[in-house]
């Protein structure tokens, strides 16, 4: 009797059964009709999931034959694992829909009968396998839709309705007919005996019968230009419905082309072209799009396309024999992780939209006051972007994997530009609503915000599934996560230092945890990072407020340090990476000065994230494994990988030229998290490529590349530094100082040397110490003095003396200056530069050390040592300009102490690095053959040190007396009109044109005409003129184009 | 050579319907006459399926003194076209009604039928 029940034809028992009743019970009144309705579609939901279920613990795909006899006679319906997943996704959807919808649908019996036949009909679509009956599904989803869409009254929501009827009209008649002349080629309306005999369909008709089938599926999945139809209806709908034909609909077609893909395998890149120019064009014109339904249709079409795309290329795949290993998992992570992402990402976005009712995304309503939907609409953008922990991340790294082995770099380009397309107009939409001023107002718990919640939870519940499926090495990888889900939860009920304490405890611990078992180099990086991490988190105790999910985001982060260096695979480490990424993102979006700079950051980031992903397929590919350890054995083909992986990790690691996200994301984060931000996370893409420098020494371009790289980061170094200098904002000089740092970093990776990399590890360690003390001590002055502006600071010395010590200690660290470390990082440089015989850029990043110092002298000038400036005075005789507190304090006390402890005492750094880099290293790389310690004894430091010193210093006295003997001069007077008040700050004004001419912002304004030219392909726009007889027309030249296109290419 | 067999007239008939319902659509800037060019694609559609389905000289498929169990596979027409168009006479019928109704709403809220004042969403 239950086994009965559960048949999954109760489902259309219950479609067509509950929509007999629901007139009758109509009659009885209002919660019979309600209960009726649910009843019905729940039970829809219930027999399909459990039909899953029991297939997934091994149970046969159910065939149901109807009339009594075998198929082709009878119509024979089928319920597998690919049906099951497919039905209980769409009807769990539905049934949240329809508490989406209920205000809309309740009292009118007429509406729900549609809504349960609509829903109905997808599942009759998903499981029949007779192509008649198919049509006839179609048809019922067709009618329902059409019902559903007079929902909405506007004149516009009316119009666009019929211009959906038409085109869809369209594309069933030549459905109709392409079964038809299918059958009269064939004999045959069931699928499994088209199937069976698609290499004897041929001849005029038949193939024109495939074609036209063909093209009716894809009309019907929207594709480009032929889909205005689709734009106006997501645009103008009720949300509810919107979402149905967006991820409803488009389920049943899908499914439909899944189950018929082999009838079209001669026309599979005729399909693969038309669904990537879809993808491609929807995303581009959607970053013009203001209204958010109709963005989040574009975003729609562009998913549907992408799916499509993947299943015609791996299909293609597997027709040509690439096999790899694991191929049927990574088709199910593919489809399915795309399909279940999209279905309950964008439902949830329609639902959310509808809930908080502002059209345009420009006048989106602030969500600060419900933390709940804020989450929530955080986690479907993310999974609507493709990253993790997402179903559709999965999908798309498998994607990328697959078209990287079988050598289609040019469709993994086109899907990752189409990506991020798509991601700058969803997260600038996700960044207006964190800027807005206005609250939004409190949606309805059941029909608004409960759906919403629902999608977002299952979506990480199906995010970790697919994690499982991918082959994650370990789950502890989500440990973050755990941890900053943990510390949410309590989030709204503590006090912000409780919460700091708990969260450094929390770190502490899982830290811990994460890096046990790490050795060499792994050890080393998660030993600093996470120390560092704790020590400049603690200064977060200097704030009293709430600071919501702060602390949880910040766990998140440091956490993801070590997991990051136990990653094993590529996918350990992209994952990880790309949570440091979201985790940073969200972390900056909470300083509301940051607004203008969050999408440069992610955007970069992603672009980053994109190529990374590239080259850990590439090396898949290559080596035909996923291990990191593979990236050591890589044979000479392996610089395509390192050029993708290097180029991921300079962007994130602000190299020249794509450095324009930088300043703008470490200055204007909250204070404390600048300094965690450029102190610890802008070590992350130096692990990076620490970790992918081995490819770079087993390929055969090893060199060239490395002595690239070894100029790009000159070239950063020098930029930083120019840029720095001519700041006049504390924060975006230490930003830029970061900046410039990092170069020297990546020069001494690039020497590819024992040397080098010892070095790097050193300068990694001392910029860490540097930048802790100095962004939390311009956060103590900022506390103070109220201002972040050199011309409003000034004479702090006598009222922050504890901070002027600290400060004073990491400027000399950080200049290279004798005795402190940098010093022997500095020279350690040199040494190795010589080694190499990169004689230029030893000579060049000499010249940068004299700027540095010049941008180093004037911070300290400019906080402490020059007069305060007049208009400030008020300050100090108010008592307000004291010492900073002591939660900042003693955070750069403690870094300070270390870097005077590892300054007189090298070895105990620089033994662990060379023990750790040895083992790494093949023996021929080892400096001169000598252990560390002869390396000592055999240098002799003070010669060159006395030869830099001497040579910077000379430098800066030519500078001071060509300032000297122009100083005069009335131009100069001009245009510095005679404000600066003293000696030092008028030498600085002097050379500040000279600057400008170096620090031209050409970068800026380079990725700015990149943006405006990519924005202005949008202009494609233009063939959606809102008329319904062109957008037939446009369905009509879609059919030619596809019977023209594929006649002409041979089956 | 005989006359053709009725079949090529239906076929003919079929596609000229279709021709002149797409023409219609497409020319039409009234949403009834453009209703009306989908019901002419609709028909023609249908006659198109049911002439493939007929064999020169058959009869119809019923059992009786004029088709012996013995000549049903080769002399009759084959039902299954007819039985398809049978469904989807009713199917274009319940499309036409739902878009006469959305006609006479969209009459309703500018006065007019002409697609001409229903272009409001674009881009």
């Amino acid at each position: 009797m239950v086994a009965s029940l559960l048949h999954p034809l109760t489902i259309f028992i219950l479609g067509l059964g509950g929509g007999f009743v629901l007139p009758l019970v109509y009659r009885l009144g209002k919660t019979w009709l309600k209960a009726t309705f649910f009843l019905a579609l729940s039970g829809m939901a219930l027999v399909s999931a459990l039909g899953l279920v029991r297939l997934l613990l091994g149970g046969d795909a159910i065939d149901i034959l109807t009339a009594g006899s075998l198929p082709p006679v009878s119509i024979s319906l089928r319920f597998g694992l690919w049906e099951g997943f497919f039905t209980a996704s769409v009807n769990c959807v539905a049934l949240l829909g329809a508490l989406r919808l209920w205000p809309r649908l309740s009292g009118r019996y007429a509406a729900m009968l549609l809504y349960l036949i609509f829903v109905m009909g997808i599942n009759g679509m998903v499981m029949t396998r007779d192509l008649f009956n198919l049509f006839v599904f179609l048809e019922i989803v067709s009618i329902g839709t059409y019902g559903l869409l007079s929902l909405e009254e506007t004149p516009a929501a009316l119009a666009a309705a019929f211009k959906y009827i038409m085109a869809t009209v369209l594309a069933s008649t030549f459905f109709l007919l392409a079964t038809g002349l299918l059958y009269y080629a064939t004999g045959t309306l069931n699928i499994d005996g088209l199937l069976a005999q698609r290499e004897a369909i041929g001849g005029p008709i038949g193939a024109m019968a495939l074609l036209l089938l063909l093209g009716a599926l894809l009309v019907e999945l929207k594709p480009f230009p032929a889909n205005g139809w689709g734009l106006d209806v997501y645009e103008t709908a009720t949300d509810g419905v919107a979402a149905l034909v967006s991820v409803g609909v488009s389920a049943g077609v899908f499914f439909a082309l899944f189950k018929l893909e082999p009838l079209f395998a001669g026309q599979r890149n005729l399909i693969a072209w038309s669904c990537g120019l879809t993808f491609v064009a929807a995303n581009l014109i959607g970053l013009r799009q203001r209204l958010v339904q109709r963005l989040l249709g574009y975003s729609s079409i562009g998913q549907m396309a992408l799916m499509v795309l993947a299943l015609v290329l791996l299909r293609r795949q597997e027709a040509d024999g690439v096999e790899s290993g694991g191929a049927d998992v990574a088709f199910a992570l593919v489809i399915g992780g795309l399909f279940l992402n999209h279905l309950l990402a964008k439902a949830g976005l329609f639902w959310l939209a509808g809930a908080i009712g502002a059209r345009e995304w420009t006048s989106w309503p602030s969500l600060a006051g419900r933390p709940l939907l804020l989450l929530a609409f955080a986690i479907l953008l993310v999974a609507i972007a493709g990253l993790p922990p997402f179903p559709g991340f999965w999908g798309k790294w498998e994607l990328v994997n697959a078209l990287a082995g079988s050598g289609d770099y040019g469709w993994i380009v086109l899907i990752l530009f189409g990506s991020l397309c798509e991601a700058v107009y969803l997260f600038r939409w996700f960044g207006a609503c964190l800027q807005a001023p206005r609250p939004a107002a409190v949606p309805a718990f059941f029909s608004g915000e409960l759906p919403v919640l629902v999608a977002a939870l299952l979506l990480v519940i199906a995010g970790l599934a697919a994690a499982g499926l991918a082959g994650i090495s370990s789950f502890w990888l989500f440990l973050p996560l755990a941890a900053g889900a943990a510390l949410a939860v309590i989030d709204p009920i503590l006090p912000g230092q409780v919460k700091c304490a708990l969260m450094l405890a929390l770190v502490l611990a899982g830290g811990l945890f994460l890096s046990q078992g790490l050795d060499g180099m792994r050890g080393l990086f998660a030993a600093l990072l996470l120390s560092g991490g704790l020590v400049i988190a603690s200064a977060g105790f200097y704030r009293t407020d709430a600071r919501p999910f702060h602390h949880a985001l910040l766990a998140v982060l440091l956490l993801a340090l070590p997991a990051l260096l136990r990653a094993e695979t590529g996918l350990d480490f992209f994952v990880t990476f790309e949570i440091i990424t979201l985790a940073s993102y969200f972390l900056i979006a909470r300083s509301p000065a940051a607004a203008p700079h969050l999408l440069p950051f992610l955007l970069f980031s992603l672009a980053a994230a994109f190529f990374l992903l590239t080259g850990f397929a590439a090396h898949r590919a290559a080596s035909g494994t996923d291990a990191l350890t593979a990236l050591g054995s890589a044979g000479a083909d392996g610089a395509l990988t390192f050029v993708l992986l290097a180029s991921g990790f300079l962007i994130k690691a602000g190299a020249l030229g794509v450095h324009v996200w930088l300043p703008g994301a470490y200055a204007e984060a909250e204070d404390d998290v600048s300094a965690l931000l450029s102190a610890v996370i802008s070590k992350v893409p130096i692990i990076g490529l620490l970790t992918g420098a081995y490819l770079a020494i087993r390929s055969q371009n090893a060199f060239g590349l490395a002595h690239g790289m070894g100029w790009i980061g000159l070239l950063t170094v020098i930029g930083g530094a120019a840029m720095a200098l001519r700041e006049d904002d504390v924060k975006r000089m230490l930003a830029y100082s970061s900046m410039s740092q990092l170069g020297y970093i990546v020069i001494a990776i690039a020497l590819m040397s024992h040397i080098g990399w010892v070095t790097a590890l050193y300068l990694v360690a001392n910029h860490l110490m540097v930048k802790g003390i100095l962004f939390l001590a311009v956060a103590g002055v900022t506390l103070r003095a109220g201002s972040r502006q050199f011309a409003d600071l000034g004479g702090l010395m006598r009222s922050m003396p504890f901070t002027f010590v600290a400060v004073l200690i990491a400027v000399i660290a950080m200049s290279g200056l004798p005795p402190l470390m940098g010093f022997g990082g500095k020279w350690l440089l040199v040494q190795g530069m010589a080694d190499q015989e990169w004689y230029a850029l030893a000579v060049l990043s000499l010249v940068a050390t004299g700027l540095g110092f010049l941008y180093m002298i004037r911070l300290v000038h400019g906080l402490f040592l020059k007069p305060q400036p007049p208009n400030r005075a008020e300050l100090s005789s108010a008592g307000s300009l004291r010492e900073a507190p002591i939660a900042l304090l003693l955070p750069q006390y403690a870094l300070a102490a270390a870097i005077l402890l590892l300054s007189f005492y090298p070895s105990l750094v620089m033994e662990p690095i060379a023990a750790a880099i040895d083992p790494a290293f093949s023996a021929g790389l080892v400096w001169r053959g000598m252990s560390l310690q002869e390396i000592y004894g055999y240098w002799n430091p003070r010669p060159l040190m006395i030869v830099i010193v001497a040579a910077v210093m000379s430098a800066i006295a030519l500078l001071a007396m060509l300032y000297w003997f122009r100083r005069k001069d009335a131009r100069f007077l001009r245009s510095t009109g005679g404000k600066e008040s003293d000696a030092l700050s008028r030498f600085f004004a002097f050379y500040e044109p000279m600057l400008g001419v170096l620090v031209r912002p050409m970068a800026s304004r380079f990725w700015n005409n990149v943006a405006r030219g990519v924005e202005a392909l949008g202009c494609l726009r233009r063939v959606y003129d809102g008329d319904g007889q062109t957008y037939a027309l446009y369905v009509l030249y879609y059919f030619l184009a596809l019977y023209f296109l594929g006649s002409a290419i041979p089956i | 050579m005989g006359f053709p067999p009725v079949s090529h007239l239906v076929l003919a008939t079929g596609c000229s319907l279709v021709l002149i319902g797409f023409y219609g659509m497409l020319t039409h800037r009234n949403i009834l006459r453009i209703i009306i060019g989908f019901s002419l694609i609709d028909t023609g559609i249908h006659m198109i399926l049911v002439a493939t389905g007929y064999i020169t000289g058959g009869t119809a498929p019923i059992i009786d003194e004029a088709l012996s169990l013995d000549a049903a596979a080769t002399r009759s027409v084959d039902p299954i076209p007819s039985a398809l168009v049978v469904t989807a006479i009713v199917i274009g019928l319940s499309v036409t009604a739902i878009m006469l109704a959305y006609a006479i709403r969209l009459y309703e809220t500018k006065q007019t039928l002409s697609l001409d004042a229903f272009t409001e969403s674009k881009w």
